[in-house]
């Protein structure tokens, strides 16, 4: 009798370590779950995405202010990524919560005892890799191979069409400042798997504001207004003093792309592979 | 001094035309003048230099006369060395003004039409005449009730902005960096529009200078010596008032200028107004056409805001300046 206790006792210890996670988020912080996690909160739009794109969407028990992923309409918001309401997050009782790795909450939740992983990829290799995590982190390590691989295939349908297409030059325009996207940040990366070039060079830095002088002496073929949700119009650039010269102005390819094209372009996460093709098809609309 | 100062901002002025994240030489400048009156298209550079290039070193120059004048005017009447041209409020109007069409813009398309710099003008100009009805009293404007009640407008406003920039978050693309101040996108519009006050209020000034000069002597000393005290008050704080918010709706609040470039004046030609007023202004010029050089190339092509290029060149330079004041009467104050 004793004997089948203890055996009991050990099968279910050893399940309870087996079903046990650690992983480490983008602060290099250990994050550990006993068991997969039943109520998770996300603070960050593409954190909810990801989680709702690995069939988790039910495990959601409140989200940011800005996700809007179908299946989570009824769900509290808890305020902005970078300053939400912690009471009301505490007061959800959640046993996962995920929060960007900029947003500094980390602390401020760890301290209350929740338990956190900090993360936002920022890159196309880091967004598999942080898909790959999130699955492993939710025990949904199986579908999240699938997701990443079919993603993975889908990119290459399109980069495999633009290979030996001429690439036209881009200037990504995120704040009229202007402030643009350069080599290592996400947009660049899917702005290259859609067959076009950056403008921009490397030793600029991931986030520039430029000289407009540069962007003229540059002359891009194609302005992407990734500010045009807030308001920014093709006719705003063209009015610009000395921006009436570029090719993009001349040839009218300045786009203002809408709202739910600019959210999938900076939430890197599952709208990956629609992000690419949203780019590819303004660049090459002759191919897609 | 005024001569030796004219020579130098034609100096800054062509460094400052030639330099820059595009190297222009005046050929390109001469040529898209002439294709320019021909009608003709110009070439990439040409277009740099003429249309971004010439209009940005123009407008930063004005904008630091500007200021500086408007600081010089400031310091004169409140015979206080902290005041700046954003004393009685004018930035915080401008600023609100600026954050409310950006703010407000998508749901009023009348708002977004007229646009941020005209709105941030008319603000700053409300807020100002807020602030001197506040504190007027009797006849008069105290100097004391003014700086008061441009604490506490200035103040409300810049709590009404920050509330703004927080409740609308999504519509304030570019618009820290407006209320940072910088030049951008200046056109010959700016230019010509900050032209129009400026130059008025350069000379207009320049017949005051005598009157600031029995300002220094108190109020009640100016008015026993003849000087319509209240009539010269309103007068000057109107030309600061407009002068300021002009560059601040056309460049953004850029602080520093205002408030230094009166004092650093003063420690070299003395603080009689006929030579500081002129020196001041064509130092204002060249100082902002200088620290806006530097913002575009210490890490060309990316760009470092304005306004933190003036406080880090600007501190130094007037301590420097501060220290050498202290080695007896011969480094030339009175």
């Amino acid at each position: 009798m004793t004997l089948r206790l203890y055996l009991a006792a050990a099968t279910l210890a050893l399940a309870a370590f087996a079903s046990a996670q650690t992983v480490t988020d983008d602060l290099g912080r250990e994050v550990t779950l006993a068991a997969p996690p039943t109520a998770v909160v996300s603070l960050l739009p593409s954190h909810t995405e990801t989680v709702c794109a690995l069939g988790a969407c039910e495990l959601l028990i409140g989200i940011d202010r800005h996700s809007d992923v179908q299946g989570t309409e009824g769900l509290p918001t808890l305020g902005d990524p970078y300053a939400p309401d912690v009471e009301a997050i505490v007061a959800l009782e959640p046993d996962l919560v995920l929060v960007d790795e900029y947003s500094g909450l980390h602390e401020t939740l760890a301290d209350l005892g929740l338990t956190v992983y900090a993360g936002s990829p920022q890159t196309v290799e880091e967004t598999y890799e942080y898909i790959g995590t999130i699955g492993t982190l939710l025990g949904r390590g199986a579908e999240a191979a699938q997701l990443v691989a079919r993603l993975k295939s889908e990119v290459a349908e399109v980069t495999s069409v633009l290979e030996a297409v001429e690439r036209p030059t881009v200037f990504v325009e995120i704040d009229p400042t202007p402030f643009t996207a350069g080599p290592g940040s996400y947009v660049h990366e899917l702005l290259v798997a859609a067959g076009g070039e950056n403008v921009v060079p490397a030793s600029m830095g991931q986030f520039p504001q430029v000289d407009p002088e540069f962007v003229v002496a540059a002359d891009p073929q194609v302005i992407l207004l990734l500010d045009a949700p807030f308001g920014v119009t093709a006719a705003d650039v063209h009015a610009r003093p000395g921006w009436d010269g570029i090719a993009a102005v001349r040839n009218d390819t300045v786009i203002e792309l809408s709202e739910d094209a600019t959210d999938a372009l900076s939430r890197a996460g599952p709208r990956l592979a629609e992000a690419v093709r949203i780019l590819a098809e303004l660049l090459h609309p002759d191919l897609f | 001094m005024l001569p030796l100062s004219l020579l130098a901002l034609c100096a800054v002025l062509l460094v400052a035309g030639a330099v820059g994240s595009a190297a222009l030489t005046p050929e390109h400048l001469l040529g898209a003048l002439v294709k320019s009156v021909r009608g003709e298209d110009l070439s990439t550079l040409e277009a740099i230099a003429w249309r971004i290039r010439l209009p940005r070193v123009l407008l930063a120059g004005l904008t630091g006369a500007g200021l500086s004048l408007a600081g010089v005017l400031f310091q004169g009447i409140f015979r206080n060395p902290l005041a700046d041209p954003y004393l009685i409020g004018t930035a915080s109007g401008a600023g609100f003004g600026a954050v409310l069409v950006f703010a407000l813009g998508a749901s009023f398309p009348p708002l977004a039409a007229i646009g941020a710099p005209l709105v941030a003008f008319v603000f700053a100009l409300l807020t100002v005449l807020l602030v001197t009805g506040l504190a007027a009293d009797l006849g008069g404007l105290p100097t004391a009730r003014l700086i008061l009640a441009g604490v506490v407008v200035g103040s409300v406003f810049t709590a009404a902005t920050s509330f703004l920039l927080v409740a609308a978050r999504e519509q304030s693309a570019g618009l820290l960096s407006r209320l940072l101040g910088g030049f951008g996108f200046a056109s010959w519009g700016d230019v010509a529009a900050l032209a129009a006050f400026t130059l008025p209020a350069l000379l207009l000034a320049g017949a005051f200078a005598r009157a600031l000069d029995l300002f220094q002597l108190g109020e009640r000393g100016a008015a026993l010596l003849g000087l319509p005290v209240e009539t010269v008050k309103v007068v000057l704080l109107g030309v600061a008032t407009l002068v300021t918010a002009a560059s601040v709706s056309v460049a953004g609040i850029i602080g520093f200028v205002g408030l230094m470039v009166p004092h650093s004046v003063r420690l070299v030609t003395g603080p009689a107004h006929a030579r500081l007023l002129p020196v001041a202004v064509v130092w204002g010029a060249g100082f902002m056409v200088l620290a806006d050089l530097l913002a575009r190339t210490v890490i060309a092509p990316v760009e470092v805001p304005v306004g933190i290029v003036t406080a880090l060149t600007g501190g130094p330079f007037f301590l420097w300046l501060l220290r050498r004041s202290r080695r007896g009467p011969a480094a030339g104050t009175p």
